[in-house]
């Protein structure tokens, strides 16, 4: 009975939806509406005033730069939820992992994971740092470290990769994204521009270019350790098995 | 090549999606809904949008998928019926 | 017929029913939350193929690339918030799963929600006897 209702329900919007497709300007058409008014400012000027040739890197951190910062404040409201309902441990307690699965990892599997994972982490430290320039940028960075924590993890158990990335790290370093960003945002302020301003105007007009790209890079790598650092927690905190026993060394 | 790949590409997510809702067996859903992830993640390059890519790559076949599988082993593996 | 050029828009719309159907008609939790994670998919999916441009190239400005040939750069910055948001809701909401499966013991909706109507019960029978 419910599955019935549903479907019909589903083939009512169904039908409105391919409507309202129906009745769109043609796709890929170089005059259509949503082309042809703000686009052509964005992709004209970006390089000469946010000095990234990424125009996306330009837009989401420099004309677009409050929505990102609300997305950081996202990534740590999730962080915390998630902390909230499952917890840590203890700080300064190691604790051991109650190991469900009977079956080691082969000693080929880990050798292959112990020289892999060093070059995942510079790849990612790459892409992190090359945001303005090529396809990347803070986010995809902290994600890419954050799988590289998740296959050492799977192979090695989590008393081995708490101990590579213990609390005392990841504890101030998980705010850092929201952070920096209100950092860059009074310095703007202090250098005498609204909130988040890249270019003071209070300084020298040939130093500004500098001055913006070196903010932008601080604000990329603020991001990227945040973001790497909140999903390390995530994952931590959602394996653990509850109870934990103090090992003595 | 042009449209020919891209309505490969979208019957290809079509049939992931499909199968991954119809599946009894969780696990097999969630490593499924990961090659959705990896489906959606060549669209996005054929639309021209390089970070997008980049950014489904990591985030969906590295950090969604394991989390699911993490949740799965937690609790129960069969779907109920 | 615009439906035949515009497929990529009918492709999402064929999506999203699907990801609908997941969430209102799978009894499991977590099937619940693939479903939503392809209806979010299926929107990002339509917002980006909207801005697309035929044989435009990707908005970075190296090697000598044209501006009045790029596609549009918004909608991507507007959907690579949306994948961030999308995925720290699904981080919380398997935490949220996890507690639930700990309390209960179940994962299936009709039977939570049918325990919950009986602990209900019981507490209006307490709170009407004290």
């Amino acid at each position: 009975m419910k599955r019935v209702v549903s479907l019909l329900f589903l083939a009512a919007l169904a039908v409105l939806l391919l409507y309202v497709v129906a009745n769109m300007p043609p796709m890929g058409d170089p005059q259509s509406p949503t082309r042809t008014h703000v686009v052509p400012k964005y992709l004209e000027d970006a390089q000469e005033e946010t000095h990234a040739p990424n125009v996306i890197t330009g837009i989401i951190l420099n004309y677009r730069g409050y929505d990102t910062m609300g997305e950081v404040t996202v990534i740590f409201c999730a962080l915390a939820g998630v902390l909230a309902v499952l917890g840590r441990e203890k700080r300064g307690r190691i604790y051991a992992y109650a190991d469900r699965s009977r079956v080691k990892s082969s000693t080929i599997v880990k050798t292959m994971v112990r020289f892999t994972v060093p070059f995942i982490i510079l790849f990612s430290v790459y892409t992190i740092l090359h945001g303005e320039i090529s396809p990347g940028g803070g986010f995809q960075g902290g994600a890419i470290i954050g799988a590289s924590m998740i296959i050492f993890t799977t192979v090695f158990g989590l008393y081995e990769s708490s101990q590579r990335i213990p609390q005392k790290l990841r504890l101030p370093l998980e705010g850092s994204a929201v952070l920096t960003f209100f950092t860059v945002g009074v310095l703007g302020m202090v250098g005498g521009g609204n909130f988040l301003t890249y270019a003071w105007p209070h300084i020298a007009v040939s130093l500004q270019p500098a001055v913006v790209v070196w903010l932008t890079i601080l604000v990329e790598i603020g991001i990227g350790l945040g973001g790497a650092m909140v999903f390390i927690s995530i994952l931590f905190s959602m394996i653990r098995e509850g109870e934990e026993v103090a090992v003595v060394p | 090549m042009g449209p020919a790949l891209n309505i490969i590409l979208i019957a290809l997510l079509v049939i992931t999606a499909l199968t991954a809702t119809f599946s009894r067996d969780l696990l097999a859903a969630v490593i499924i809904f990961s090659v959705y992830s990896l489906i959606m993640c060549l669209m996005w390059q054929r639309l021209q949008a390089p970070d997008l890519a980049l950014t489904e790559a990591a985030v969906g076949a590295g950090v969604t998928t394991v989390l699911f599988v993490v949740a799965i082993f937690k609790t129960r593996r069969k779907e109920e019926r | 017929m615009r439906l035949f050029h515009n497929y990529h828009y009918v492709a999402a719309m064929l999506l999203f029913c699907i990801g609908l159907y997941t969430v209102i008609v799978r009894r499991n939790i977590i099937k619940k939350l693939i479903g939503l994670n392809i209806m979010e998919t299926a929107v990002f999916f339509f917002y980006i193929s909207l801005g697309y441009m035929d044989n435009g190239i990707a908005p970075i400005r190296v090697g000598g690339a044209q501006p009045g040939q790029m596609v549009n750069p918004i909608p991507q910055a507007l959907i690579l918030t949306g994948i961030v948001v999308a995925v720290s809701v699904t981080a919380l909401a398997l935490s949220l799963v996890i507690l639930l499966y700990r309390q209960y013991g179940t994962l299936d909706v009709d039977h939570l929600m049918r325990q919950e109507e009986d602990e209900g019960e019981g507490e209006k029978g307490k709170g009407a006897e004290g």
